[in-house]
């Protein structure tokens, strides 16, 4: 399509430049709520009641970002919201490892040792992905109950696990399905073990996809409200939970830059890691709608 | 078996090993998701109120559910919701993907701003949003200081437009993720078939219409899945945003089965609620489920 | 003494029936070859041999002992495959000595034959390297490499040449076959190529649709085909198979042939006591285009020669030969001949059949008449 819309050596046409100017538009659109959340976590009080959320501040002040972190109050309690974003850390680390370990081990048996019936094992886990979780609230709370692990940090991330394995599989399973399936038979002549061709053959090849699995799983999981809303009531909540109860408390001045600094503690590791792996989390995104 | 098998001990454990390292996936699957739709359904059948009572109630709870206004609202809300959601991400995604797809200087630069909001937390979003629609001190007040004074943006205090607040924040959210498997879509488009409607005259748009746009019918397809599937879902956007208000203004499928089942103690109608929701996403991603697995399947 | 034997061996998925009672034996030191075309299963039949697919019913025996239900790794073999299934996280050393260090031997044998090995095929530069930099061929030798390190009872190829360039696979074709000499080792090789089949065997088994069709020498194949099938896989430009009729013609029997100018041509028959049963009836003449040649380079010491003038259809040159096009009873029929042999399209050429090599076929059956 060189000759249509390409603008020429004389000059640029005129569609040239109604499509850059749309672009930016749109790219304005998407980048505004982000700086306007920005801006606002960097003024004070007053001039945010004064002024113009799209203006910079007139005067910078990292207060808000101090307080977010260490002494606004969330519910009852007036610390901060470090110790919730602790919380999540704490969650999506092992939440995020064991789901992508399990997920590894799952792609490699439903590809590479194919019993009778594989097919319906992976439908039905693949399913699980798609079910809307407030079918699995009612039971789940009753579970965690059962074993003392309600309102803790280990129940949150039993369920992340229990949910996230049905994506992990998919992922490592449609990557595993293109893997040469004749290298798992020259290691199973060469003499290797099941745990052995998955460890020295399979495993070192699956850079690309473990890091897609594990930005995809960092992502669902610490994004989740859901789940930690139902299942991690008070101090053990999730940094999601607690910026929705610390902007939405009715109590006291509402300080609005300290709300959009705590939105952007909540924001700061999935965006951090859009920007370094983006390429990765798009890969991610991609092989969770459409086929890999 | 006539002669000597060689056959050593470690063979039972050698075939069975993969199916005992699955096993525990699979049994957890099985427990956790189905295992537990059949708990719900059962609950949803049942007396539960403030705690689950087994005690068998037949359909009394569905036909509650029918019969609550807040469930009616939720409805409706989640039909305007998902259309809107839907159609609007759809055309938007297809539209900036055609755009980006037309040799743009800068593309690396702008696909990732139209993407990043799909990295942030629905509670992220509803809070940047809410702020930013902000009836006092938003968007509204700047149009003031810039001196349209007759400028009224207060949909999220108005119940009869705080529903198209979730939606502006969902396609803010979404759209971009839209657009890239728009792009992807386009630029799996053989690139001899535009060539040759270019020899064959095509202008640009025909060439779009025509050719490749009929081209994505999967992409379409997944799309369509995917936001149908998030719009059934979506809670986080709407408790951040707008909590379900003003009054019962925003109530999603979502939101009243949260606040039926866990404040309001009607358990039972909770369940049926959230089987309602169940089957809902179940007829779209079940049989999209089945086409996706089948084609792969040709080997 | 026998080496590999597969008795009766059948594969059946459901009601599919993949393999149907397959019978082979080889001796130590034999180059077994399958082919056949793609789906005949004899890349199944392979897998069964490795160990790499189940067999549903039937014995496979290597040194006299049933390997129905031995794991692979414990067989004694070793394979090379179609796609060379080099690990791509290894170095060509490692790969090599994988299988050895997955069997526990000391480090200093493993140099030792890791060694010995690169330095037959000659890649000692590239043990260093990864897959992902080499060529074609030298991933080939060093697949060839890895089987040849671990010295097994028996080496299984599965299509190993398919992937290379029809150069390469024309000079890795003939290193196989000084290896083979070289080491004496014994080999099943799978191919679709019949010419890589003649060229390597010391046994042929040509498989169609899960049944073998013969097995035997790369001669006994291809001048005495058991049907029509193997004629016509065997050989290229393939057997011209004519329909055609045998009458007695001076006390003689012949094959009666009719050229496009109306003329029949009484082609003289060996003699065989098996073709007295079919005079008065129809059969298929088979013909090797080398049997249907210009006077000039006929075998001259067959003494069954016919010779005729024919009209020449088509003549395709292919450097040193050229084919001739001919009808004979309706049937396009291919001779080959020499490129100065003077035959000219839509002309008419002498041509003589060397019929000492002609065999016949029921049209039926489809079976070799002897």
């Amino acid at each position: 399509m060189n000759s249509t819309i390409v603008g020429t050596k004389q000059g640029v046409s005129p569609w040239r430049v109604v499509l850059y100017v749309t672009l930016i538009v749109f790219a304005i659109f998407y980048l505004l709520p982000l700086f306007v959340m920005l801006v606002t976590s960097f003024k004070t009080l007053d001039e945010i009641r004064l002024g113009n959320i799209l203006a910079f501040p007139s005067e910078w002040t990292t207060e808000p970002w101090v307080k977010a972190w260490g002494n606004a109050c969330v519910g009852l309690t007036c610390e901060g919201i470090k110790g919730y974003f602790w919380n999540s850390i704490k969650m999506v680390v092992p939440a995020v490892l064991l789901s992508t370990l399990m997920g590894a081990l799952n792609g490699y048996v439903l590809t590479k040792w194919r019993f009778p019936g594989h097919k319906w094992v992976f439908g039905l886990m693949l399913f699980g992905c798609f079910i809307p979780f407030q079918i699995v609230l009612i039971p789940m709370s009753q579970v965690l109950g059962f074993f003392g692990l309600a309102g803790t940090t280990a129940g949150l991330i039993f369920v992340h696990v229990v949910y996230g394995l049905g994506f992990t599989t998919l992922f490592f399973r449609n990557y595993y399905e293109a893997f040469p399936t004749e290298l798992v038979k020259a290691a199973m002549i060469d003499g290797a073990s099941f745990l052995g061709i998955f460890w020295r053959i399979l495993l070192p090849s699956s850079g690309p996809i473990i890091v897609v699995t594990i930005i995809w799983q960092f992502t669902n999981v610490w994004n989740d409200f859901l789940f930690g809303a139902s299942f991690a009531a008070g101090e053990g909540a999730p940094m999601t939970v607690a910026l929705n109860n610390l902007v939405n408390s009715s109590t006291g001045v509402k300080e609005y830059n300290v709300d959009m600094a705590a939105a952007m503690f909540a924001a700061l590791p999935t965006l951090l890691v859009y920007i370094v792996a983006g390429r990765y989390f798009v890969r991610g995104l991609m092989a969770g709608s459409v086929k890999g | 078996m006539s002669t000597t098998t060689v056959r050593s001990g470690g063979d039972w454990l050698r075939q069975f090993l993969p199916r005992l390292v699955l096993a525990p996936s699979f049994a957890i699957t099985l427990v956790f998701v189905y295992g537990f739709i059949i708990y719900t359904g059962y609950i949803s059948v049942s007396k539960s109120k403030m705690l689950p009572n087994l005690d068998f109630v037949g359909l009394d709870n569905y036909r509650k559910l029918w019969k609550t206004l807040n469930w009616q609202v939720a409805l409706d809300n989640l039909a305007i919701f998902g259309i809107l959601y839907i159609v609007i991400c759809g055309a938007l995604g297809l539209f900036l993907a055609i755009l980006l797809d037309q040799k743009i200087r800068g593309e690396g630069f702008l696909r990732p701003i139209y993407l990043y909001p799909m990295a942030l937390s629905f509670v992220v979003t509803g809070t940047a949003w809410k702020w930013f629609l902000n009836p006092g001190l938003g968007l509204e007040k700047t149009m003031h200081d810039w001196g349209w004074a007759s400028f009224k943006f207060d949909w999220l205090i108005n119940p009869d437009m705080a529903i198209y607040t979730v939606v502006i924040a969902g396609v803010w959210q979404s759209s971009g993720f839209v657009m890239a498997m728009f792009l992807a879509g386009l630029r799996g488009v053989d690139e001899e078939q535009l060539k040759a409607a270019q020899l064959d005259g095509a202008s640009t748009f025909q060439t779009y219409w025509r050719i490749i746009i009929p081209q994505l019918r999967a992409v379409f397809l997944s799309a369509f899945v995917v936001l149908a599937h998030m719009a059934i879902k979506a809670y986080d956007l709407v408790v951040a945003l707008t909590g379900g208000g003003p009054g019962n203004a925003t109530e999603v499928p979502a939101t009243f089965m949260y606040s039926y089942t866990f404040t309001r103690n009607q358990m039972g109608v909770g369940a049926a609620s959230a089987m309602i929701m169940l089957m809902t996403i179940a007829a779209i991603i079940v049989p999209y489920l089945y086409a996706e697995t089948r084609e792969a399947r040709h080997e | 003494m026998s080496s590999l034997e597969i008795r009766d061996v059948r594969k059946s998925y459901g009601a599919a029936h993949i393999l149907k009672g397959i019978n082979i034996g080889i001796n130590s030191g034999d180059f077994l070859v399958l082919v056949g075309p793609s789906g005949c299963g004899k890349s199944t039949l392979l897998n069964m041999i490795a160990g790499l697919d189940t067999i549903t019913s039937g014995e496979l025996l290597i040194d006299g002992k049933v390997m129905n239900d031995v794991h692979p790794s414990q067989r004694d073999i070793a394979m090379v495959f179609q796609s060379y299934a080099l690990y791509p996280n290894m170095s060509v050393e490692k790969n090599i000595s994988f299988g050895l260090e997955m069997r526990k031997m000391p480090k200093a044998e493993i140099d030792k034959r890791v060694a010995d090995v690169s330095q037959m095929l000659q890649i000692q530069p590239l043990l260093k390297r990864k897959p992902s930099q080499l060529s074609g061929g030298q991933r080939q030798r060093v697949a060839m490499g890895r089987a040849l390190v671990r010295e097994p009872k028996i080496f299984l190829f599965d299509e190993p040449l398919s992937n290379l360039d029809a150069k390469l696979r024309v000079d890795m074709r003939t290193e196989i076959k000084k290896l083979h000499q070289r080491l004496g080792s014994t080999i099943v090789y799978v191919t679709h190529d019949q010419i890589e089949a003649m060229t390597l065997a010391t046994k042929i088994a040509i498989m169609k649709a899960g049944v073998l069709q013969q097995l035997g020498s790369p001669d006994e194949v291809y001048n005495a085909p058991a049907n029509m099938f193997v004629a016509s896989f065997m050989g290229s430009p393939s057997m011209n198979l004519i329909p055609s009729k045998l009458v007695m013609q001076d006390g003689k029997l012949t094959a009666s042939v009719k050229l496009k100018s109306g003329q029949e041509l009484f082609l003289p028959l060996a003699e065989n006591a098996a073709y007295n049963a079919w005079q008065g009836k129809e059969v298929i003449l088979g013909l090797r285009p080398e049997a249907i040649t210009d006077p000039g380079s006929a075998e001259a010491t067959s003494k069954l020669l016919h010779q005729a003038d024919v009209l020449i259809d088509v003549v395709e040159p292919t450097g040193a030969d050229i084919y001739a096009r001919m009808e004979l009873n309706g049937q396009d029929t291919v001779g080959r001949m020499r490129a100065n042999c003077g035959a000219i399209a839509k002309q008419n050429a002498p041509v003589t059949f060397n019929m000492q090599q002609a065999v016949l076929f029921d049209p039926k059956t489809e079976e070799r008449i002897s």
